[in-house]
């Protein structure tokens, strides 16, 4: 029996070696790259450009003392020695914007909206089987174990061709660069070089980890190896992840550039180029966003699996992928409104102008149409909980109180949505007496804002909680006490977030800001507290019945549809206010975008435009759907017997 | 409904508290009948309910709420009761019944029901589609962006302001140092109208003719708004001064929560400064008639002007941490 332990240990120490020796190797290159890494501003280890040099050499200044010219980084106030050209000065000419009869700026948003809703996808789902695979070694029921190795197997093998449609894509976007605008792009990698290299070479070590992945799954499934197997997948998260800072580095230097002088010029610092001022707020909302999209997208895929199941089997496995990968996605939805707070945040610090346009001015109605999307993502998480009720006995009995969280639901939706620029004709304003509406006024400012979504989250929680113990009565001894806790705490934070809502009008509006704290604390401690008491309580439970996966409405089906559609719009929307809150910048004050199309589109354009990547991203991901579907290799494990024991648990209850 | 008010400075959590009390007692009579074997079906329930809250919408709430908003309202309101309806299985199949009964021409009644309906329909939706072709002599909707995005930078009497970090030289403490905290313990008190916290005390009453330093400069910039401003945003500073009905829209209401109450001082200042004729292109429709007070005042007087604007109306002006 020791020897058995001492050897199980052996091996998970080899694994875990081979894990960090995998990952340094492939990490190699940043710290081989970068030798300034946070350095005060030294030269670039390739030295002044040629240029520079052969102007030297004419001077015969050989060995004498080199006069270096000293810049001013214009975000870290830091000097350097200017070792880069300034940014191009463009004009409308065939030559800085070569162009077809048509508008380049919309090529270059489809180009660039597609790569990235497929380089989010194949980013997110490794993430998910990572989780799902190491839920799958740990379980010690073997038959979850191994209903949870087909799961992650079937999200792998989904993203596989994504994945070559990601560089396909990738590709055309490079190009659609390069042809339409050369003088910018030629600017982006000229201060940029080292990074796309090291980006490339990620990129190779992705696609390779990936193969091996995938194509390793049969062979590695036992011992060792299975969990050798389960480290790559680690790596090629870490690997993923790195990839996608270094492509978020460069819109983060096109909002809010450093590393370069006023001019553009850059000092010779990589790692101030990268580190600017919104770089770590973008990374930490992409992942979660790319997170809560690839849930969405799986979640879709096993909608259309269940509604096109052929047998009661199929129909009960892809309820069952549907929810794990709903359940992960809103998990990682859950936290997303407070890091895209955090992102508005530093937004506002960077530039106030651009928080302003974001926020108040030209772009707020957009995000009034971003609040009614996330809003929609909630409502529809909600609805396909209660769904999901009626497919365990005993679910039942939480139906009859939905009427009243759809109230709390709707209540803080309509106070969440309402804007503060109402669209009205001249009459109307008349009418009301002025821009502000007396009563509604009130909710289109961010104090009645963050009330009205925290409402919403909370009511979500409590949806999950109702899930939880769907179809299992608490047997514990305290289980009186428990509920009477629980119900108290929910009311509490409820009554608490409705208070500071209403406070916050009173006070300053840096206090203000700060009241936020309480409320997101009130919204987590339901979500984290609330969760693991009701964990607790069911550690000792009386099951009412099992669950019958298969046995739920198509409409709760319809219903992950329209959550992974909605997630698809609401980033194609984001995307397209990021980037166009720049306005007639190409690198926000360095480098003017003087392109004919250096406007802001209508507000229907744009969602048209929005709408139209949407549909012809669903049109290619059907086809990869189907294409999945074809290159079929392993049958979904038979699901005749329901799932043993409880219903498995959203990711936010581990 | 002129027996039950509006409150104001209540009238947010009135509305939420209205309809919360409405859906309460909606559900106690549902499950009253339900009780005595005389239940609401599920269908008219849902629909009643969705019309109940665009009535109220309409006619409880005063000033007219824009068409714009109470569509989306209107919507979100149909998503929640079709929520409600189809929650679960058997309120669903409960909900849809009428309708299917309807559509299936169960008996002679639903039969002619169903006749209508195809007649009625139709004939709603051709009336729909010809009253949208019809020529129209309505105004158009303006999208009005009431706060655009000020320049980083503005020019006023050839001085340079950075907008990010410049201050309002007279928001000072006793030892004239810039002090957000010791000015804004000095502002009026909000609750149910708008108090000076200590009229005796020539540290809190502006008009005391002891009044020093921060508290005098509120006075200054006081009788520079009633020399200058208080024709168009009113002596209550709630935008309905004497001409101010000539203008649509009426001048800003400071005393509204979406107003200054939502900037920065330094907006505050450019917007006064540069007036409507100085609105970005985004200002679109421009449809402001501010003077630029550049042309009238000096930049001390609209530093002041604009400070008692935040005292007189209790609010903060919005700060960095």
């Amino acid at each position: 029996m020791g020897r058995l332990k001492s050897g199980q240990a052996g091996k998970k120490f080899l694994a875990v070696t081979g894990l960090f020796a995998m990952g340094a190797m492939l990490l190699l290159p940043i710290f081989v790259a970068l030798p300034a890494l946070a350095g005060g501003g030294a030269p670039a280890a390739g030295g002044p450009p040629p240029d520079v040099v052969a102007a030297q050499e004419a001077e015969g200044v050989e060995g004498e003392e080199v006069k270096v010219e000293i810049g001013r980084d214009v975000y870290y106030k830091t000097e350097g020695p200017v070792i880069g050209a300034p940014a191009p000065k463009t004009a409308d000419t065939e030559e800085f914007y070569p162009r077809y009869n048509f508008e380049s700026r919309v090529l270059l948003w489809v180009a660039n909206q597609q790569h990235l809703y497929y380089g989010s996808f194949v980013l997110a789902v490794p993430i998910f089987c990572m989780c799902i695979e190491f839920a799958g070694l740990v379980s010690k029921d073997k038959a979850m174990a191994k209903k949870y190795d087909q799961l992650a197997y079937d999200f792998i093998k989904i993203s596989l061709t994504a994945y070559s449609l990601t560089a396909i894509l990738g590709g055309i976007l490079i190009f659609t660069f390069l042809t339409l605008y050369p003088a910018f792009f030629g600017y982006l990698s000229s201060i940029f070089r080292p990074v796309m290299h090291i980006y490339a070479l990620m990129f190779v070590a992705e696609s390779g980890t990936l193969y091996i992945y995938y194509y390793g799954w049969d062979k590695m499934k036992d011992g060792l190896l299975k969990w050798l197997h389960a480290s790559m997948s680690v790596v090629l998260n870490v690997i993923g992840t790195v990839l996608m800072f270094l492509a978020n580095s460069w819109i983060g230097f096109m909002m809010s550039p450093a590393g370069v002088d006023e001019q553009g010029r850059y000092l010779g610092n990589i790692w101030h180029v990268i580190h600017t001022a919104l770089w770590n707020p973008l990374n930490v909302h992409r992942i979660l966003g790319n997170m809560a999209f690839g849930g969405g997208v799986v979640a879709a895929y096993a909608a259309y699996r269940f509604l096109s199941a052929k047998n009661d089997e199929e129909r009960a496995h892809y309820d069952w992928m549907g929810y794990i990968a709903m359940a992960l996605g809103v998990a990682f939805l859950i936290p997303l409104p407070f890091a895209g707070y955090w992102l508005m945040r530093e937004v506002y610090a960077y530039r106030q102008q651009m928080g302003i346009t974001l926020m108040g001015g030209l772009l707020a109605w957009l995000f009034i149409i971003q609040a009614t999307m996330i809003g929609i993502l909630f409502l529809t998480t909600n609805y396909y909980l209660w769904q999901a009720l009626g497919r365990m006995t005993g679910g039942e009995r939480f139906q009859r109180y939905i009427k009243y969280f759809v109230f709390i639901l709707v209540v803080g939706l309509l106070v969440f949505i309402t804007p503060h620029t109402i669209v009205m004709t001249p009459a109307e304003l008349k009418a009301m007496g002025g821009q502000q509406h007396p009563v509604l006024g009130n909710y289109g400012v961010m104090s009645a804002k963050n009330g009205g979504i925290n409402a919403i989250i909370m009511t979500t929680i409590a949806s999950f909680i109702w899930y939880q113990r769907g179809n299992r009565v608490p047997a514990v001894k305290w289980a009186k006490f428990g509920n009477i806790f629980l119900i108290t705490f929910f009311v509490v934070a409820h009554l608490n977030n409705i208070w500071v809502a209403c406070y916050g009008y009173f006070i300053p509006a840096n206090v203000r800001i700060g009241l936020s704290v309480p409320q997101v604390a009130g919204t987590l401690s339901c979500l984290f507290f609330g969760s693991a008491l009701n964990l607790a309580m069911l550690k000792q439970s009386r099951e009412l019945g099992p669950i019958r996966w298969g046995q739920i409405a198509p409409r709760s089906q319809y219903a992950l549809i329209m959550l992974a559609t909605a997630f698809t719009w609401m980033m194609g929307l984001m995307g397209y206010i990021r980037s166009s809150v720049r306005l007639f910048w190409h690198v926000n004050e360095i480098m003017r975008d003087n392109s004919p199309w250096a406007y802001t589109h209508t507000i229907g354009f744009g969602a048209n435009v929005i709408s139209f990547n949407v549909l012809f991203f669903w049109i290619t991901i059907l086809f990869v759907f189907w294409l999945g579907a074809l290159g079929a290799k392993k049958a979904p494990v038979p699901a005749t017997q329901p799932v043993p024991g409880a219903a498995p648990q959203p990711a936010t209850g581990h | 409904m002129t027996w039950l008010k509006l409150v104001e400075g209540y009238m947010p959590m009135q509305m939420i508290s209205e309809l919360a009390g409405s859906i309460l007692v909606f559900a106690l009579v549902n499950w009253a009948l339900n009780r005595s074997g005389m239940g609401i079906p599920k269908f008219w329930a849902g629909v009643g309910v969705w019309i109940y809250i665009q009535l109220y919408l309409k006619y409880r709430i005063y000033p007219p709420i824009p068409f714009s908003v109470r569509a989306i309202y209107g919507t979100v309101s149909a998503c929640g009761i079709f929520m409600w309806v189809s929650g679960s299985e058997g309120e669903w199949q409960e909900f849809k019944r009428p309708v299917l009964n309807v559509m299936d021409g169960i008996s002679g009644f639903h039969r002619g029901m169903r006749t209508v309906a195809l007649i009625v329909i139709p004939l709603a939706l051709g009336g729909f589609a010809y009253n949208s072709f019809l020529p129209s002599f309505e105004e158009p909707i303006e999208l009005r962006t009431v706060h655009p995005a000020p320049p980083a930078t503005t020019k006023v009497h050839g001085k340079t302001f950075v907008l990010q970090v410049v201050e309002n030289p007279y928001r000072v403490n006793n030892e004239g140092k810039y002090d957000q905290a010791y000015t804004d313990a000095r502002i009026v008190e909000q609750a149910m109208g708008r108090l000076m916290k200590d009229v005796n005390n020539p540290d809190y009453n502006p008009w005391d003719p002891n009044a020093e330093g921060y508290i005098k400069y509120v006075r200054e910039g006081g009788e520079i708004f009633f020399q200058n401003c208080h024709f168009c945003h009113g002596d209550n500073l709630n935008g309905r001064g004497l001409w101010a009905y000539a203008f649509n829209p009426i001048p800003a209401n400071f005393t509204d929560a979406g107003t200054i109450a939502q900037l920065q001082e330094t907006f505050v200042f450019w917007r006064v400064s540069k007036g409507g004729i100085g609105l970005p292109g985004e200002g679109f429709p421009w449809a402001s008639v501010m003077p630029p007070w550049e042309q009238h005042l000096t930049v001390d007087e609209i530093w002041k002007v604009v400070m008692f604007e935040y005292w007189h109306t209790g609010y903060y002006p919005r700060t960095w941490d």
